[in-house]
């Protein structure tokens, strides 16, 4: 089970879990990094970025409360509930007269029931996620085929993406694998001398690219926002080691502007192979 | 003409000044309110802000600056989530730590974070404070 298939059974469980309680209006799993991990079909991945904004100066400071349990919010409407385990951030929004012991009962218990089932199938998503929004290549096609038989019927997560698809019987072993897309944070990058038509990621990245297609040099990139605009722009390694690991692209504003995307939100980055 | 202008002049000259003393007995209330919840077991501060003024009071000052982003970081968020999601208008957030929680709310200008330990009812405290 890749880290997208991961995400998909995940987001199966968000459906179903809004199907057996209505009163929960939308629900998300992320991370401590800030990468989403799964949301439920109503909420647009937007959304999710905005609330992941909203608590990073709650969870930034958190040691100072020993490290986030839980949040929850209350309103007039309705109430956002946060619960906090293994590094994920479960995110359920309810309406006012929501069964609290009922909604509770579901993100406590069920939960965390599930994503302790879903890791033990396979811990190895678990283990890769935390605090680490870098490439995933076992989750490339070339390892997806060689995968047991029983596995392969699984649908892809996202089916806006026809073109990742998989097909192992009509691809020839000996293909390069599929593009692979890391979902990177946007990163402000400025200055006299910056080329408006690069942007920067993580040189471990590329590395990573570079072996994965054999030995091919990644210069340019595709980059993708939720709401799917997108552009082909060079790419080149971060030079700020402050930055490095953190799972950013670091972009000249003009490109910012053309996707109309901004600094925190996050982006598709695939690599452009030719 | 004459006349009414001065009246209304008079009026506002007379209304400023009661605003102002309202507003001064209104933060005098919750500050005592808030000095005898510091005194119930537990409860290890608060801080108290509006556009004027700022008030804290916590056991340990080494957390005052992590303590007074994460008051102003929930208050801020539960009004952002609350417009996202159409909830309303936005009553209190409570963030629960390992160690401690801490509860969050508006009152009229005036944001209220008070920092308890875990095993605190917070129900409690916040019943005590809308009351005002």
């Amino acid at each position: 089970m890749d880290s997208e298939i991961y995400s998909f059974a995940l987001k199966t469980t968000l459906n179903e879990i809004q199907n057996l309680c209505p009163d929960i209006k939308n629900s998300f799993i992320f991370k401590e990094d800030g990468e989403i991990v799964a949301g439920d079909e109503n909420t647009p991945e937007k959304t999710i970025v905005r609330v992941i904004d909203s608590f990073d100066g709650i969870l930034e400071k958190a040691e100072a409360l020993g490290g986030v349990e839980g949040i929850t919010l209350e309103s007039s409407k309705g109430r956002v509930n946060v619960c906090c385990m293994n590094g994920f951030y479960f995110v359920t929004v309810t309406m006012a007269n929501a069964d609290k012991n009922y909604v509770n009962t579901i993100t406590r218990v069920l939960f965390p029931t599930v994503l302790k089932l879903v890791e033990k199938i396979n811990p190895a998503p678990l283990k890769n996620e935390s605090r680490e929004p870098e490439p995933r290549p076992e989750s490339h096609i070339p390892e997806a085929m060689a995968k047991p038989a029983e596995e392969m019927p699984i649908e892809e997560p996202r089916p806006e993406r026809p073109t990742r698809t998989l097909e192992p019987e009509t691809k020839p072993e000996l293909t390069l694998p599929e593009p692979q897309i890391n979902q990177l944070i946007v990163e402000n990058i400025g200055g006299l001398l910056v080329p408006a038509d690069t942007v920067r990621i993580d040189n471990e990245t590329l590395l990573q690219w570079q072996e994965l297609y054999e030995g091919r040099k990644i210069e340019e990139v595709e980059l993708e926002t939720f709401c799917g605009q997108s552009t082909r722009v060079k790419v080149k390694p971060i030079k700020d080691s402050k930055f490095e690991g953190k799972g950013i692209v670091q972009m000249p504003e003009k490109i910012q502007n053309v996707l109309e995307i901004r600094k925190g939100e996050l982006i598709r980055v695939k690599p452009v192979i030719e | 003409m004459v006349k009414t202008r001065k009246e209304v002049q008079h009026v506002v000259a007379l209304t400023e000044p009661i605003t102002a003393v309202e507003e001064t007995t209104t933060v005098n209330n919750i500050q005592t309110r808030l000095e005898e919840i510091k005194n119930y077991k537990g409860v290890v501060g608060y801080i108290l802000r509006n556009s004027s003024s700022a008030s804290l009071d916590l056991k340990d000052p080494t957390k005052i600056i992590d303590y007074a982003i994460i008051s102003s970081s929930s208050i801020d968020a539960c009004q952002a989530l609350s417009e996202l999601f159409d909830l309303g208008q936005a009553k209190n957030v409570a963030v629960e730590g390992k160690n401690v929680k801490m509860l969050s709310f508006t009152l009229e200008e005036n944001k209220i974070s008070v920092f308890m330990d875990k095993n605190v009812d917070s129900e409690r405290i916040l019943k005590k404070l809308r009351a005002l």
